[in-house]
């Protein structure tokens, strides 16, 4: 029945093409493969640039601090302002003005503020912020920095007034030693990148793998289809090589997106150098293929199995999570390795991934053991749709 | 020249086909008579290769479809129960697809496609997308992609079924022709007065069993009923499910 493999990939050829144009006529399937994957680049430029942006502005412009009641602290606020904290004048109604987003933070020093201090008991001060607001809380650590170094200066001076050393009241000295690089730090901002890919992957050939499967049986398309003399392995080749298609554009839309997010975002807008090496980024590109092939043939054997077209949707909108997810968990915590690990399709590929991200060696056969084990998972879900469609269970025999 | 050879098929407890046996002849148009749910789908649809009997065979000019698919389907043109289109391809390309599937390319591809629309009178709207298409256009489009490929035998589920006046008596014409150039014909029907216009011989089945058959004066005379319709009443053994 086969007639050799040269008729089998030419057939394939012939759905491969049909299903190319059908797709490209159809909005749903570009809308997936075209759109979907500059989603991930865009949020990570986005919060780059709001986190970095509203430290710089923190930092370079100094915090604009309304104070009520500054005439009772003179000292405190001349400390603030040494510590660039402007001291402005107060707005009427501080918790409403800060309710409202009018000011992010305002200090309100009560009247019996000197007597409290001069007695040498706790003198109240209050700080009104809103700590639902992102924006605010930068402005707020910084206040509430200077107040603690205010705070401790004034104790010591005290203490010293006693006859007493200030250096009793420090037992403990920490020293922190940031061992992080540019790349290790980019790294945890790219850390996201894998998982995004992975989505990619299943998100642009989704509308066609259920399109030339399910929606093929539900439009009564199939039956047709079915009664030609054409191997099964040609129809599953034909229709996976065209959801594998609009996948590989999304795959290098995102890729492309996240190798431009540095390019439009320069180091003196981000106050650091954010860099992703194309070669990484290639890199990248070529390690998912398999696993590409791989996604494609499960969204394939998995649609034509479903009911309707609605049911496959459902289930592979789950069920693309399932590879994704363990980049999400990759991205938040570090994960100590394990050999199966390094042979699990999906997973292995991002454990490299994220390693090629931070910059760090991997080895050839590392790569080659990700890509070989996603091409078996690949070429055994193929067997099975086909088997499936020789059996006839994809038509009535459910 | 197609038959069927003691053909069992069961979907569960249902038993669809109960040892049907049957031959098309070259040259005439046969047609498959049955109420709904007697099994002429299923029958039609081990003859096209989408179903696998449980036991018993099905030929296509002594092709084995479960040993020989592609060489009994490539000798075949269905037009199947469902006859579903690609809603964003045009009737053309429809025709071209097919065309490829069964192996036809470049000239000849182009040539046959062209002939195939022009029999069937599809040029005027040839080009434009399925969707949107009235119901005679539809089974046009699926005749024609049936026929791309000049096939000895033909297969048609219902042909007629939904169909307008002007659009069944081109189905008709279309029997005629394939009858005309020596083409083994089988369609089905549960529609009498189809069967009775455009058949040589008929084979009446029901309950998933071939009850009789032969031309239509041999039938009447083995029912011993003057009219076809009653002959097909009393093969049957019930009215029930007739349309």
């Amino acid at each position: 029945m086969s007639g050799g493999p040269g008729r089998v990939l030419s057939l394939a050829r012939a759905v491969l093409a049909k299903e190319l144009v059908d797709g490209l006529r159809d909005r749903r399937t570009l809308s997936m493969a075209l759109v979907f994957p500059l989603l991930g680049p865009l949020v990570l430029a986005a919060s780059f640039s709001l986190v970095s942006g509203e430290a710089r502005t923190a930092d370079e412009q100094g915090v604009k601090l309304p104070i009520a009641g500054a005439e009772h602290a003179p000292g405190l606020v001349a400390f603030l302002a040494e510590a660039g904290i402007a001291a402005e004048p107060p707005p009427a109604d501080p918790e409403g003005a800060v309710r409202r987003g009018d000011a992010e933070v305002v200090l309100v020093i009560p009247p019996g503020f000197g007597e409290e201090l001069r007695a040498g008991r706790p003198a109240p001060v209050r700080l009104v912020v809103d700590e639902s607001r992102r924006m605010a809380s930068h402005a707020s650590d910084r206040v509430h920095a200077v107040l603690a170094a205010w705070s401790a200066r004034t104790a010591g001076q005290r203490l010293v007034l006693r006859g007493v050393h200030p250096l009793v009241t420090t037992p403990l000295a920490v020293e922190t030693v940031d061992v992080s690089t540019p790349e290790s730090r980019a790294a945890l901002l790219f850390s996201v990148m894998p998982y995004f890919l992975v989505m990619a992957l299943f998100m642009g050939g989704m509308a066609v793998a259920i399109d030339t499967t399910a929606g093929e049986r539900e439009r009564h398309s199939l039956e047709p289809l079915l009664a030609n003399p054409v191997p099964r392995a040609a129809l599953v080749l034909g229709k996976t090589g065209a959801s594998s298609f609009f996948s590989l554009v999304a795959l290098a839309e995102t890729s492309l997106a996240f190798a431009l997010v540095p390019v439009l975002l320069p180091p003196e807008r981000l106050g650091f150098s954010l860099r992703l090496d194309p070669g990484v980024v290639a890199r990248i590109f070529v390690l998912a293929l398999p696993l590409l092939l791989a996604a494609n043939a499960l969204m394939i054997l998995v649609a034509s199995r479903a009911r309707t077209f609605r049911a496959a949707q459902t289930t592979l909108s789950f069920l693309m999570l399932v590879p994704a997810v363990p980049g999400f968990v990759l991205a938040m915590t570090p994960v100590k390795v394990q050999p199966w690990m390094q042979v699990l399709p999906a997973l292995a590929e991002q454990l490299v991934m994220v390693r090629l991200l931070r910059g760090e060696a991997v080895g050839a056969g590392d790569v080659l053991r990700a890509m070989a084990a996603s091409l078996v998972l690949a070429a055994v879900l193929l067997a099975v749709a086909v088997r499936d469609l020789e059996r006839g269970r994809v038509l009535f025999e459910r | 020249m197609i038959a069927l050879e003691r053909v069992v098929k069961r979907f569960g407890e249902v038993e669809a086909l109960r040892g049907v046996s049957l031959s098309v002849p070259d040259g005439q148009v046969t047609g498959l008579l049955g109420p709904n749910g007697a099994g002429k789908t299923t029958a039609l649809r081990v003859l096209y290769g989408v179903v696998t009997p449980d036991s018993g065979r099905a030929t296509v000019d002594g092709h084995d479809l479960a040993t020989d698919r592609r060489a009994a389907q490539e000798r075949l043109g269905v037009l199947p129960h469902a006859q579903g289109l690609y809603p964003r391809l045009t009737a053309r390309e429809h025709v071209r697809y097919f065309a490829r599937l069964h192996g036809l390319e470049g000239a000849l591809l182009e040539r046959r496609t062209a002939e195939v629309l022009a029999a069937l009178e599809m040029e005027e709207f040839a080009d434009r997308r399925t969707e949107g298409f009235s119901q005679g256009q539809r089974v046009k489009v699926a005749l024609a992609r049936a026929l791309v490929h000049d096939p000895r035998n033909v297969v048609l589920d219902e042909p007629t079924n939904g169909l307008d006046v002007g659009a069944t008596r081109a189905v008709r014409a279309l029997l005629a022709r394939l009858r005309a150039e020596g083409r083994c014909v089988l369609f089905s029907s549960h529609v009498m007065q189809e069967v009775a216009m455009s058949c040589d011989r008929v084979i009446v089945i029901a309950r998933g069993e071939v009850v009789a058959q032969g031309t239509p004066d041999e039938l009447r005379a083995a029912t011993g009923k003057a009219s076809l319709e009653d002959a097909f009443v009393a093969a049957i053994g019930s009215e029930e499910g007739l349309g």
